[in-house]
């Protein structure tokens, strides 16, 4: 044991002799290249990037942010990933932590793609340092997979996970002058107008007719599915696999956006025949004339309500009731 | 003859009290029809508490009974969350407990025996009827038409809306809430209507009871200052309002505060400031109409404008300086996933699992509310016709409960109320003008004046005539009977097919159509009340908690009430890891039986493993690097569990204990998991540190005891290895020089 001791030392000498030989000035160049973003690789310069001996963590995602890849994910990542790396680059760490934050983009790294055999965008990978004080046994990568919309506050979070322990920046979030100012002009904009504008718009604002609008406007919206649409993010419509449309989800927990539409028509119709005959027939002076709108909108209201009912009945397949037209 | 004895019946005073007796009678028989309906499941099956929640319910109830009121309030409770234990009494809200405590007593002392649990079962029924009454009392305060209220209780009645939290067995704080909602809202109605003092202390006594029973009384905390503000933005303000809302909110937040559980949160939690700050804003408000008593006109509306234009500044910037600096509570999670729809995907985790937290689709709607949710629109119309202060109140409260309904499948409850009251107006007024004998006459029409002033809606400022034809009165009248006729049919049929299974004991149809009772969970329960000490903990996911409690009245680590998240996710991390790092969980924890719930032999879709995947997500959330999620789905992204499932899936728990002998059922290689509808591996999982205890009938409750220690000193997987007759490789056996044990 004694005389391994020696050994190790002149070894680490060697390689620290090495090191300081080749590899601070990569890290130095791609801390200048890096500035405050991500350094900008392609192939050549990520295997550079990578190659051993290192003795800084590479931090490098791999994605494709080209329109013509329809990678919704990377797109929205890649302001997130910006902000990480500028946090990082900006904020005070020590001294010995050396982090080189990288962007592979598929347009630049084909051969890097093919060569890590990657089906899927983005993927982050750290590959830590293999000498110097922080250097790990094993020098493979450490691969982060994207699983869905993610904020940058919970990869940073991975990432300070896999960093050593000590303190790091703070993922700082630039506040949005441009927005906050906006938002301060659009509402000055409105008071403006609206003070101005008063004695045309107070009449308009004060009207019965349009907040009863708006109300049965909202209230048919809500009950018949909109906010499930919403969160849920449903298609719209789909195929029925025929080449046609299907208009009706199948299942009574699914539901496709034109099919809450046409159920808010539906719903809309029936509310309106029934304040036609609540409210309007009886009004009505002309005998024949009240005669006829009351068979007319009694007729559309049965009929309307059957064919709720038998979508409902399709939706719901042990529903036993139906109106007799449909 | 009989025509002038009916009009003696029918008109004069003697007229009015034969109506008022009819009106009662009418009631009585809509309250008893509520009370029926609900009843399906004690027919069918037995009298029996419901699903989770209520067995918490039930258990506190007892306590209550057995150990009275003031040990119940301090009522700390070491069977639950083991280790830490549950401050019971202090984090409940007990309105419901001490409601049937009372009823028991009272029935007590009236000499009539009855088990605590039958008082249970049916409180949630007979506060149904209660309900009835009370939508007859407020719908009746929104129309003059006689019909409206009782339409309403009818409705309000047998609607699946309500039926849902309601049947005979679901014995939950929503069982009594819902009829204090509707009388609370009844109470300021009449408080504003009548602007006295008495109505807005009897709205604030309710509405104590209501904050007693129910998380949900924040919708009330926030809809009556909606309401008030809302009266004030339409120059609405009146000495009525005034003295009703101040009343309301001064004694409605003291009463509010005596509950430990909400305490000081009132002052302090975000969901209540707009309560404060409208309670603020009547007193300018009120000051500034005493000022205008002094002032000129023109001077004062300016003033007027710019005091409004600065309160809400202030109080708005105010509320944001306070909820910045940490004296006022942010918003509570799960009302904040109410706004911010995307929220608790990604934060809360534990509240996205819950399928109660679900946005709802159009069918559910229908489902629960018929063909009330085509008159409800109408309705809501209908009170823009005279838009009185309780007219916008109905406004209000119908377009913010539909937005929460479609939010969350849950708040479907608050909006069933209003719809019965939308729908009774709308329909009504149909029946009004539909279902009278006497023929208008042409000439007498002219005599009325236009008299519907300016404001009204367009389709209102002609006079009414009547209706001409018996032909038209005879076609709606009868298809709107057709309709009522179907919406009775309707709820029949869902509360009896839907809503009313215990879902303790469950059912399912032979082949030659007679019923067939699957019982597992009761026969689990009870084998773990009969056959494991007193205090063996059990772990099991925190859905079945209250149940293990309740039914077999053994300690839990994680329960339904779902206020330690570390303590779930330690739970999950348990079931979702390899035997080597679960064990030693198991012994921390000093768990004695492992619980779950497999549904594979039964086709019983809500089992454990349909279920895993929220438990490695709140796992993860804790511990995201020795939970991940991706090791669970297959390369090409599938939740699987046959030969194909990753190792991670493979050598987890949860996996090992459904699976478990599962395959010795089946001729070899043909084990079918009916659930997830394939095949599953050949070979047993082997389980090493737990051995199978118990299994029931369907094998849907496997219990596992965890294995003590081994006696030779050996690792369980060695043992076990041991045992089965393999012998231990030597190859590896090369030992060093002896050491000499140092300490």
């Amino acid at each position: 044991m004694k005389l391994w001791t020696p050994l190790f030392l002149l070894l680490s000498v060697v390689s620290g002799v090495l090191s300081t030989s080749s590899t601070p000035d990569k890290f130095a160049k791609y801390h200048s290249l890096s500035r405050s973003g991500p350094v900008d690789l392609d192939s050549s310069s990520y295997e550079d990037l990578i190659s051993t001996p290192r003795d800084y963590y590479a931090v490098v995602i791999l994605t494709a942010t080209d329109v013509r890849f329809g990678c919704l994910l990377c797109r929205d990542f890649e302001s997130e990933w910006d902000l990480i790396a500028r946090s990082w680059n900006k904020g005070t760490k020590p001294e010995e932590l050396k982090v080189v934050f990288g962007t592979l983009d598929f347009d630049n790294g084909k051969a890097v793609f093919q060569k890590l055999m990657l089906q899927t965008a983005p993927v982050l990978l750290i590959f830590p340092p293999t000498i110097g004080p922080l250097a790990k046994v094993e020098g493979d990568p450490i691969r982060f997979d994207f699983t869905g919309p993610i904020s940058a506050d919970q990869v940073y979070s991975w990432i300070g996970r896999h960093l050593p322990e000590g303190p790091k920046p703070q993922l700082v979030r630039p506040i949005n002058y441009m927005r906050i100012i906006s938002a301060i002009v659009i509402l000055m904009a409105v008071v403006t107008a609206f003070a101005v504008l008063s004695p045309y718009v107070l009449p308009i604002v004060q009207s019965r007719t349009l907040w009863a609008a708006i109300s049965l406007i909202a209230i048919l919206l809500f009950t018949s599915g909109q906010m499930f649409n919403h969160i849920r993010k449903v298609p719209y419509v789909t195929s029925d696999g025929r080449g046609g449309i299907s208009y009706f989800a199948g299942g009574f927990q699914n539901q496709f956006g034109l099919e809450t539409q046409i159920v808010a028509a539906i719903y809309a119709v029936l509310s309106f025949a029934t304040i036609v005959l609540a409210l309007k027939v009886p009004r009505m002076e002309d005998v024949k004339g009240q005669q006829l709108a009351v068979v007319i909108w009694a007729t559309v209201l049965f009929v309307t309500y059957g064919f709720l009912l038998s979508v409902f009945k399709a939706k719901n397949g042990g529903y036993p009731f139906y109106l007799p037209p449909f | 003859m009989a025509p002038s004895s009916l009009n003696v019946m029918l008109k004069g005073s003697s007229g009015r009290s034969t109506r008022g007796l009819l009106r009662v009678i009418i009631l009585c028989t809509i309250a008893a029809a509520a009370v029926s309906s609900r009843l399906f499941s004690v027919i069918r099956f037995e009298s029996i508490i419901h699903e989770f929640d209520p067995w918490f319910n039930f258990r506190a109830t007892k306590y209550l009974i057995e150990n009275g009121f003031y040990s119940f309030w301090d009522w700390f409770d070491d069977r639950t969350w083991h280790p830490l234990g549950r401050v019971t009494g202090g984090t409940l809200y007990p309105g419901l407990m001490v409601t049937s405590g009372v009823i028991y007593h009272i029935l007590r002392l009236l000499t009539i025996p009855v088990d605590i649990r039958n008082i249970c079962v049916l409180l949630a029924p007979g506060f149904s009827g209660l309900t009835a009454l009370a939508m007859y009392l407020l719908t009746s305060e929104m129309s003059t038409s006689p019909s409206a209220g009782l339409l309403a209780a009818a409705f309000m009645g047998i609607t699946p809306g309500y039926i849902s939290r309601s049947v005979a067995g679901s014995y939950d704080n929503e069982a009594i809430a819902i009829f204090l909602l509707v009388f609370t809202f009844y109470l300021w109605i009449k408080a504003v209507k009548n602007g006295s003092i008495m109505w807005g202390a009897l709205t604030a006594l309710f509405y104590g009871y209501m904050v007693s029973a129910w998380g949900g009384y924040v919708f009330i905390t926030n809809l009556i200052p909606l309401h008030v503000f809302v009266l004030l933005c339409m120059g609405r303000y009146s000495n009525r309002v005034y003295i009703s809302y101040t009343t309301w909110y001064a004694l409605g937040t003291l009463g509010s505060m005596q509950i430990p559980f909400v305490g000081f949160l009132p002052i302090r939690n975000s969901d209540h400031m707009s309560a404060l700050g409208v309670f603020g804003l009547i007193q300018l408000v009120a000051f500034a109409e005493f000022i205008r008593t002094y002032l000129p006109g023109k001077e004062f509306q300016k003033l007027l404008t710019s005091m409004i234009l600065l309160t809400v500044g202030l109080g708005f910037g105010g509320l944001v300086l306070l909820s910045v600096s940490g004296v006022i509570a942010p918003w509570s999670g799960r009302f904040y996933s109410l706004w911010d729809t995307g929220y608790a995907k990604i934060h809360i985790p534990i509240i996205a699992s819950v399928s109660e937290h679900q946005p709802t689709a159009w069918p559910a709607f229908f489902f629960d509310l018929n063909f009330l949710i085509w008159l409800f629109p109408a309705g809501v119309f209908m009170c823009f016709q005279k838009l009185k202060d309780e007219h916008v109140f109905v406004v209000i409260y119908a377009v913010l409960a539909s937005y929460f309904a479609g939010v969350m499948v849950r708040l479907m409850l608050t909006l069933t109320p209003i719809v019965c009251v939308a729908a009774a107006l709308a329909l009504s007024s149909i029946l009004d003008s539909f279902l009278v004998a006497s023929t208008p006459s042409s000439s007498s029409e002219a005599k009325e004046k236009p008299t519907a002033e300016d404001k009204s809606l367009r389709s209102t400022r002609k006079p009414v005539v009547g209706i001409y034809s018996f032909f038209s009165k005879s076609v709606v009248v009868g298809s709107v009977i057709v309709y009522l006729l179907l919406f009775v049919a309707h709820c029949t049929w869902v509360t009896s097919n839907a809503y009313s299974s215990p879902s303790v004991v469950l059912a399912s149809k032979l082949p030659d159509g007679s019923q067939y009772i699957i019982d597992d969970y009761r026969e689990a329960y009870y084998w773990l009340r009969q056959n494991t000490p007193d205090n063996a903990k059990i772990m099991a996911w925190w859905d079945y908690g209250y149940q293990i409690g309740g039914m077999a009245d053994r300690p839990t680590l994680v329960d339904n009430n779902t206020w330690n998240n570390t303590h779930i996710a330690t739970v999950g991390k348990a079931m979702s890891s390899r035997e080597e790092v679960s064990y030693p969980i198991l012994r921390q924890h000093d768990v004695d039986y492992v619980l779950v719930v497999f549904g594979g032999l039964l086709g019983y879709s809500g089992d454990d493993l349909n279920k895993f995947l929220w438990m490695v997500r709140i796992a993860e959330g804790i511990w995201p690097d020795e939970v991940k999620e991706r090791d669970f789905f297959t390369a090409r992204g599938e939740y699987r569990v046959d030969e194909e499932a990753t190792p991670a899936m493979k050598n987890s728990l949860m996996y090992k204990m459904s699976y478990h002998n599962f395959q010795s059922l089946f001729p070899p290689g043909q084990a079918m998991d009916r659930v997830r509808g394939t095949k599953v591996p050949k070979e047993s999982p082997q389980l090493n540190t737990l051995e199978e205890a118990f299994t029931s009938e369907n094998w849907i409750v496997r219990l596992y005891k965890v294995k003590d220690l081994d006696n030779l000193g050996r690792d369980h997987s060695s043992a076990v290895a041991f045992d089965k007759g393999l012998k231990r490789k030597r190859a590896t056996k090369h030992k060093g020089p002896r050491v000499l044990r140092t300490e």
